[in-house]
């Protein structure tokens, strides 16, 4: 019996539009494999699950079932090897989605293999979250590069809606529109475009942010540092605890590749700190290794001493007068958000000082990457927005007014980016985030 | 009826429903805070205009230990300070009744301007808990008390009657449940929009959608929802004042045309055993529609363009479509096999994605549905747009179908 007609926006007229039936996806086993297959269930005919063994792919499609909780993802899935079904599976598929380990030469591997057996018109998506996209495709066919473009899920995929999509200088731009369009309109999506630069655009904001938080921690202690840009200044989890939750070693990965290959006026703040790089040789890796900036004995939360390497039980560890954050969490837990952050703005003493270091520090960061990995703020302001859980940069801007937002950067003796100053020109006193229907209120926790 | 004023609405705003405002750590003051402000952002009323406030909320006392939920509207601006409000209470319906109180002022000439906020923060205690605070909707003692989960048996129990009256195929039900959490992804304020869900889920037997009471599985269950909802109504005189600030006609300023508003025995075995000769499984909510469509001066459903109706179940929807008139009695299926109720059908049913679909913040319930309905005929509803809506109706249900209200909207 079909009795719905669950509604679909058509995509027929676009441009560069292809059906998109049969999806295959390498690399099923891991989390963003397995998580990006699930979340394509939703939209197309069939989506192969592939991995170095059947049984890994299998694995992955089981992992796919507990992520979003529905045994219907298996009606549409089939498992196989890279040895016995690489060519047939990849020759019949629409669209090709790598996610294998983040390592160039296997990644060229896995290219080689898809060029030699890919239908012509067939699509080719990477979900790296560093390497180069215009590097992937050098080696590769002219059809092969004019297909091929960066499509970069956040984890899980299935819950974190922000997505980047990076063409490479080949790629075809029809095709990259309807990519997008076909995101947005089957799969839930909020696209991002970014330039193929390190880390593209959530990942070069969001780590500078995250990297000198844990910069701050060597002299102040995380502790004090999550408290301080914790919830109340626009997100959800505090800064060390999330790099706790992504894991040290990947965040090196991410900041290493920035710090190497973008130097840009903020380069200092992504080099990794060296506490971080001997007490990882130590096993230290955030929540997986069991301890990161924080731990837990038992029912008792433990900080990291950067300087020792030891742990201190939180309710041990002595912190400054933080009332300025309590006033602060106060108005915002009543909604009062523009009241909040003049509390912000006003506040003064050694941990105030701290937190309006990193927000500005945030907010002229990226301004300055405007031009440089999108083309307007509103691309940032996204993948931030809802790719980090984060208030976008500009959301704060327009909580705390241009022209206070121009001498809180100045304050921290940081430079204002001229791209901060002509969209604050351009708008006339008008808002700067473009998307006024979005509930602004949900990028505050009063915590 | 010509000599009874009329009520406009000028617009309004909902809230994401998929927020989590426990987690965000706010008070149920910040929800209905950002809801009035963006109301009045989206309407261009200033504060200084509004003249009375209703507060349509079902159970703050039990979920936020909060009461006197009137009081808070003056808390939002310094204009409102002052102000004569208050709050309304009927289960599920909390804020039907409160867009009903606003419209009678309105009508009896005490004020031009009302705002009317439906509003639950939900997401304080966990899902039992919450269960069995919902049990209040019920005879609390009689049909709730120590029972796990009693509103997914009541109305499995009205599935059970249909059953046994007409006949009713589950599959039926996860149509419904599909059609909800489709279109739900097209609203973009809807809880679900971005879960994973679809009709073989819904038609599924397995642990992923397991039962939860009688017939009723997880994918028949509208959610646990945090959301807010403000609507400005507005007198003829109010209407046109603010028609020629922000150059509107006032023939395009959609009116509550009609309303119906009926409150059955509150035990579902004795309106079940009142019913039991009627064509009607409940017959004080067919009176409610059919109310609704007298004063609106429309013959029948087929002067409506779209339904926004209270599918806290897929039973409640299985039996809205009837009740209706969109089929005979104990036909709902036909409907929903010829696709009448989906987006693009004849007459679309929950096109926002419903309460299944969008979410369920109880006394918010039914100022959302009338927000939709005026999204709907003023074609500001998105991707959700049902084309050319001139009429649509809602229906809003407290309790295991108790107290019934519908009002029709329509330019």
């Amino acid at each position: 019996m079909q009795v719905t007609s669950t509604p679909k926006l058509s995509l027929d007229a676009h441009p560069g539009a292809r059906p998109i039936r049969h999806v295959v996806v390498l690399g099923a086993n891991g989390t963003m494999g397995f998580g990006s297959a699930a979340l394509f269930t939703t939209a197309v005919e069939k989506v192969t699950f592939l991995a170095r063994t059947t049984e890994k792919a299998e694995g992955g499609l089981a992992a796919a079932i507990r992520m979003v909780r529905s045994g219907t993802v298996a009606t549409k899935a089939e498992c196989g090897s890279y040895d016995d079904d690489f060519e047939k599976v990849v020759g019949d598929a629409d669209l090709i989605f790598e996610a294998v380990t983040e390592k160039l030469d296997l990644k060229h591997q896995f290219f080689e293999r898809i060029d030699a057996c890919r239908k012509p018109d067939s699509i080719v998506a990477t979900v790296t979250s560093g390497l180069s996209i215009d590097a992937l495709a050098a080696p590769r066919s002219e059809s092969f590069r004019k297909h091929f473009m960066g499509l970069h899920f956040f984890n899980p995929p299935n819950v974190i809606v922000g997505t980047e999509l990076i063409a490479s200088k080949d790629t075809d731009p029809e095709l990259a529109s309807f990519v997008e369009s076909y995101c947005e309109n089957f799969l839930g999506r909020v696209m991002i475009r970014t330039a193929d630069t390190p880390g593209f655009a959530g990942n070069r904001v969001g780590f500078k942010v995250l990297n000198e938080c844990c910069q701050l921690a060597e002299e102040h202690g995380p502790l004090l540092v999550d408290e301080v840009v914790g919830p109340y200044t626009g997100r959800a989890l505090p800064p060390l605890r999330t790099v706790d939750l992504v894991g040290w070693d990947i965040h090196r990965a991410i900041v290493d590749n920035i710090h190497a290959n973008a130097p840009d006026e903020a380069h200092d703040t992504l080099k990794l700190p060296a506490y971080m790089t001997e007490l990882m040789e130590k096993g230290t890796l955030g929540n997986k290794s069991g301890k990161g900036f924080f731990m837990k004995d038992g029912k008792r939360r433990l900080a990291l001493d950067p300087k020792s390497g030891s742990y201190t039980p939180i309710d041990e560890i002595a912190r400054p007068e933080l009332g300025f954050i309590e006033r602060i969490t106060r108005l915002q837990r009543v909604g009062l958000y523009d009241d909040a952050m003049q509390v912000f703005l006003a506040a003064e003493g050694d941990a105030a000082t701290i937190a309006k270091k990193v927000i500005a520090g945030y907010i002229a960061y990226a301004f300055h990457r405007v031009g440089e990995v999108t083309e307007t703020i509103t691309g940032i302001d996204l993948i931030m927005g809802f790719g980090f859980n984060w208030a976008p940069p500009s959301v704060l801007v327009d909580t705390f007014g241009g022209d206070a937002t121009v001498k809180l950067i100045e304050g921290a003796d940081l430079s204002v980016p001229q791209q901060l100053t002509a969209a604050l020109d351009a708008a006339k006193g008008e808002p700067l985030f473009d998307r006024q229907r979005t509930d602004i209120g949900r990028f505050w926790v009063a915590a | 009826m010509s000599t009874i004023p009329e009520v406009y609405v000028l617009g309004g705003y909902q809230t994401d429903f998929a927020r989590n405002w426990s987690k965000e750590k706010k008070h149920i003051l910040a929800m209905m805070r950002e809801a009035v402000l963006g109301a009045m952002r989206e309407t261009q009323v200033d504060p200084t205009e509004v003249e009375v406030a209703h507060v349509g909320n079902f159970a703050a006392e039990l979920y936020c230990m909060q009461g006197h939920l009137g009081a808070f509207f003056c808390e939002i601006d310094p204009a409102f300070s002052g102000l004569p409000t208050g709050r309304h209470e009927a289960a599920c319906a909390s804020g039907s009744i409160a867009l009903l109180a606003a419209m009678a002022e309105i009508e009896a000439q005490r004020y031009d301007l009302a705002c009317v906020v439906g509003v639950e923060q939900m997401k304080t205690v966990g899902a039992s808990v919450g269960g069995d605070y919902l049990g209040t909707a019920a005879w609390y003692e009689l049909e709730a008390e120590g029972i796990q989960f009693p509103f997914p048996k009541l109305f499995g129990k009205l599935g059970d009657e249909y059953d046994k009256r007409y006949g009713l195929k589950d599959e039926h039900l996860a149509a419904i449940s599909a059609i909800n959490y489709g279109n739900a992804k097209l609203n973009p304020k809807a809880q679900t929009r971005t879960w994973y869900m679809n009709e073989e889920h819904a038609c599924s037997r397995t642990d992923d959608n397991a039962e939860v009471g009688g017939r009723i599985r997880i994918a028949d269950c509208s959610q646990v929802t945090d959301g807010a909802v403000a609507t400005f109504l507005a007198s003829r005189k109010a209407a046109e004042a603010w028609c020629a600030r922000t150059g509107t006609k006032i023939e395009d300023v959609p009116r509550i045309k009609g309303w119906g508003h009926h409150t059955a025995r509150i035990r579902f075995e004795d309106k079940v055993a009142e019913s039991k000769d009627d064509r009607f499984v409940l017959p004080h909510v067919r009176s409610t529609v059919t109310d609704a469509l007298g004063r609106a001066g429309i013959a029948d459903v087929s002067g409506i363009d779209a339904i926004e109706t209270h599918d806290c179940f897929t039973t409640s929807e299985y039996m809205a479509i009837d009740h209706f008139g969109l089929t005979e009695p104990g036909e709902s299926w036909k409907a929903i096999e010829e696709g009448v109720i989906a987006l693009g059908g004849k007459c679309p049913v929950n096109p926002s994605g419903g309460l299944i679909g969008a979410g369920h913040p109880v006394g918010a319930t039914g100022v959302r549905q009338l927000l939709d309905a005026h999204k709907q005929v003023t074609g500001t509803a998105g991707d959700y747009q049902v084309e050319g809506a001139k009429n649509v109706a809602t229906l809003n249900i407290g309790g295991s179908g108790t107290t019934s209200c519908t009002f029709i909207v329509g330019t």
